[in-house]
């Protein structure tokens, strides 16, 4: 039993990888081959001459939990893929250090003035239908919960989109936000552990509406060449997820993370990512698919993140209490 | 041995205490008690609660009728075959039968117009529904093993009593039946029970919201956003009472030689005739069926254009790695349990029921410690004192050969037990070392040792728990490559993918089968 352990651990080791210059820590998305990583890193590694390794984990709120755990000792130079949501958190833990860009050049409607975190793409919160099955899709919130119409969305406990529409309930209803959720419950199909499971009921017809983001009917033109999946405008506005990057506490090559930043919003890096991640750029004056100036253009409601860091715990109680019911 | 025995039941108990340590050294904060007054804690606690009782009662339920089919009626075709099938259900990865209950009774499945023109139109896999189902599909077929094999323990003696007696139908079953059935249907209620309250990638796919949320899955919840660990520790520390008493109860009380295989010869027994035959026909036909549907779901799911499509070396790396995790810690897992029977059958020996007990829990307490705990404490646990992205798989192996060692005692115990109560004192007159000892025990628990490897073997395959938090892309398993299809509903590639899994698990134990008849 020793002998094949040992054989084991040396067949392990001889498997090790070779250190880069700047690790990445993301999404598991975000780095396959269909995402906009693969092509990030080229393009990146032209530029700087150097070497840049992803470390994937499942999701966004993964990132965080492992640079949690990690502290010190973790070997990511950057974090990747939380969301504005998150920051506070990341922050208020100590685990990233200031970035130093000018983030002037950025989109007027992002309001962005972070000193550690810097947005690389962004979303609002909207449910998507079909418009061959819905015609006369809702225009508020208020009316959707009211209609009948069947609905799926994500468990604000482990998705990202699922706690953007629990901001989203918060921010319209405030203090009746407990009987909004019950009254959802009766129209809910099911709520999905993350994003992909409910968006891919959805497209088998499984519901009328799908929470997901203005920006999903881009990915149907582009790469399908449908255009009957539609962004519903809700005239209470909308909430906007803001996807960030920050540079480690522990990182060992602060230079090279600022410069990857940088590059993370130049317009060669801005393209790239809003057709691969699916996204709104956060830079003006890009050259995109036409599809990108025909999504819907919500006016932006929300919290600050402090506000969110503040009270989503009891915020997610109050809805599962409520949906439970 | 004794030794290396006591080594054992500490490195497993080890792990948990590493594990839950993990997790309080993380957060240096104890429980959150708080939760115990809140509304949601107890809704979960009564699902929990309510869908273990529900799939331990409708499997063992179930069973009965079934395996007395099998008892009765000795001519039924194919018997071997169905209970070589039932083993299979109970080793079936879980995302197997997911994928196929999904593609019959989803919401867009073959099945489902049918159970909806049934039902009014109201059919909903995601729910209750679909969890019992697929807890019931898992456990069903189990009992029915276990109760058959009880069943064939009655000795010809009593029978042939009863028809001097002139005993009617019901008193037969009540005096006979019942009688040597009792015991093992506690334990195996028990046994399902525990299985079913700490069920998790089962109740997370098919459970559809927080209406059916588990304490197992709140666990993964309240770990998983808010990293909310006081939580997390509240519902584990929760589980571990409940699961973990309601275990020690049942080996106390049940009894212990549930798993064994039975030494009577059976020559004669009732043989029914009539409409009372028809209808165990019946009901054995009808079960081969519900059994099948699923499998053959999976295989219709799967056309032409998708057997093309897919790249089937992708499916080979994946393969491999299972296996050889599988048979790493299979092997292991066998190791351990057998060393640590050996200070506990040294216990039984010399008659500390108290302490054997005690022990025999500690061997399989896994089985009732929650496995989310377990693998992101001593995730959290070994995050700073080691390469994760590396070592991970490692980890992989050492949990998933802790999570087969309850099974593994379970199944060894019994027999070992038998063979202490036959040969010891004669090993012991005889003055045998240890070698001598062993050339003894050897064949005596050859048979059930090796049904036992392909049992934790197979399960060992199966298990997504652990890997989702230790494993990395470089080391994918075929479960978790399954888990990924699904997860994304490539519903094609998910089938193949479990195809070549359950054809796989089909194949060990059909090997290990024949070996082992080679050897009775």
């Amino acid at each position: 039993m020793k002998k094949t352990l040992f054989a084991t651990a040396v067949f392990f080791l001889s498997a090790s990888v070779s250190a880069a210059d700047l690790k990445v820590l993301t999404y598991d998305s975000f780095v396959s081959e269909w995402g906009p990583g693969p092509k990030l890193e080229e393009a990146f590694e032209q530029q700087c001459q150097c070497d840049i390794e992803f470390i994937a984990v499942e999701d966004g709120v993964s990132i965080l939990n492992r640079l949690r755990i990690e502290k010190s000792t973790t070997k990511a130079d950057i974090i990747l893929g939380i969301d504005d949501a998150l920051i506070e958190v990341a922050r208020g833990e100590g685990l990233v250090q200031p970035h130093d860009i000018a983030v002037n050049g950025l989109k007027q409607e992002l309001n962005w003035d972070d000193a550690d975190f810097i947005p690389f793409d962004y979303g609002y919160f909207s449910f998507v239908y079909d418009s061959q099955k819905v015609t006369t899709p809702a225009t508020s919130l208020k009316a959707l919960i009211e209609s009948d119409a069947s609905v799926i969305y994500q468990d604000p406990r482990t998705s990202t989109v699922g706690q953007g529409l629990m901001l989203w309930v918060k921010r319209v209803y405030g203090d009746q936000s407990n009987t909004v959720w019950e009254q959802l419950s009766q129209q809910t199909v099911t709520v999905t552990k993350g994003w992909w499971e409910a968006y891919s009921m959805f497209l088998k017809g499984d519901a009328d509406y799908v929470l997901s983001y203005n920006t999903s009917p881009a990915y149907h033109v582009v790469t399908e060449n449908k255009s009957q999946y539609k962004a519903a405008k809700f005239s209470e506005g909308h909430v906007a997820q803001i996807e960030v990057a920050a540079i480690t506490k522990a990182s060992k090559n602060a230079p090279l993370a600022k410069r990857f930043l940088a590059f993370l919003i130049s317009p060669e890096a801005q393209t790239i990512i809003a057709t691969n991640n699916w996204m709104l750029p956060v830079v003006d004056g890009l050259t995109l698919p036409p599809v990108f100036s025909e999504l819907i253009t919500p006016k932006r409601i929300g919290f600050t993140p402090k506000e969110v860091a503040e009270n989503r715990e009891f915020w997610v109680r109050e809805w599962r209490s409520a949906a439970t019911r | 041995m004794k030794v290396a025995g006591w080594i054992s039941l500490l490195l497993t108990s080890l792990i948990t205490i590493l594990a839950f340590q993990g997790l309080i050294g993380f957060s240096d904060q104890g429980p959150d008690w708080g939760l115990l007054s809140d509304s949601y804690f107890h809704s979960i606690l009564a699902f929990s609660l309510k869908q273990a009782l529900l799939s331990a009662l409708l499997s063992v339920l179930l069973a009965w009728p079934i395996a007395r089919a099998l008892y009765y009626l000795p001519d039924l075709p194919a018997r071997r075959l169905f209970l070589a099938l039932c083993l299979l259900c109970f080793v079936m990865p879980t995302l197997v039968l997911i994928t196929g209950l999904v593609s019959l009774l989803g919401r867009s499945g073959a099945l489902s117009p049918l159970v909806a023109t049934i039902f009014g139109g109201d059919w909903n896999l995601y729910g209750l529904n679909g969890i019992l189902l697929a807890h019931i599909y898992l456990n069903m077929p189990f009992a029915v093993r276990v109760f058959y094999q009880q069943f064939k323990s009655i000795p010809d003696s009593s029978w042939k009593l009863s028809m001097q007696l002139k005993l009617s139908r019901w008193q037969q079953l009540r005096i006979i039946e019942w009688r040597s059935l009792r015991g093992t249907a506690l334990v195996l209620f028990g046994f399902v029970f525990v299985l079913c309250f700490n069920s998790f990638a089962i109740v997370l796919a098919l459970g559809g919201g927080p209406k059916s949320t588990t304490l197992e899955v709140a666990i993964y919840q309240a770990l998983k956003y808010d990293f909310n660990i006081p939580e997390a520790l509240m519902l584990a520390w929760t589980q571990l009472l409940i699961a973990g008493g309601l275990f020690l109860m049942v080996s106390r009380f049940g009894s212990s030689h549930w798993l064994s295989i039975d030494t009577a010869r059976e020559e004669w027994r009732p043989v029914p005739t009539g409409w009372r035959a028809r209808m165990m026909q019946c009901s054995y036909f009808m079960i081969w069926v519900a059994l099948l549907l699923p499998l053959l779901a999976l295989f219709s799911g799967v056309t032409q254009g998708d057997l093309l499509r897919i790249e089937w070396g992708s499916l080979l790396k994946p393969t491999l790695i299972t296996v050889g995790l599988g048979i790493l810690s299979a092997s292991i897992g066998m190791a351990l349990a057998y060393a640590m029977l050996t200070p506990i059958r040294q216990m039984n020996l010399s008659a500390q029921p108290r302490k054997r007990v005690l022990f025999e829990w500690v061997a399989t307490h896994a089985l009732v410690a929650p496995a989310m705990v377990m693998s992101v404490g001593l995730f959290i646990f070994l995050l700073p004192i080691i390469d994760i992205d590396r070592w991970g798989i490692v980890f992989v192996g050492i949990l998933n050969t802790a999570l087969v060692v309850p099974f593994a005692v379970q199944k060894l115990k019994p027999r070992l037990y038998q063979f202490d109560a036959q040969y010891n004192a004669l090993t012991r007159s005889l003055k045998l070392n240890g070698r001598q000892r062993w050339a003894i025990e050897w064949p005596f628990i050859r048979s059930v040792f090796l049904s036992t490897y392909a049992l934790v073997l197979v399960l060992s395959m199966g298990d997504v728990a652990i890997f989702s938090i230790f494993g990395t892309k470089d080391w994918t398993t075929l479960p978790w490559l399954i888990y990924g299809y699904a997860g994304t509903y490539r519903i094609a590639e998910a089938s193949i993918a479990s195809i070549v899994l359950l054809s796989l698990c089909a194949f060990i134990l059909w090997l290990f089968e024949k070996v082992q008849a080679r050897h009775a």
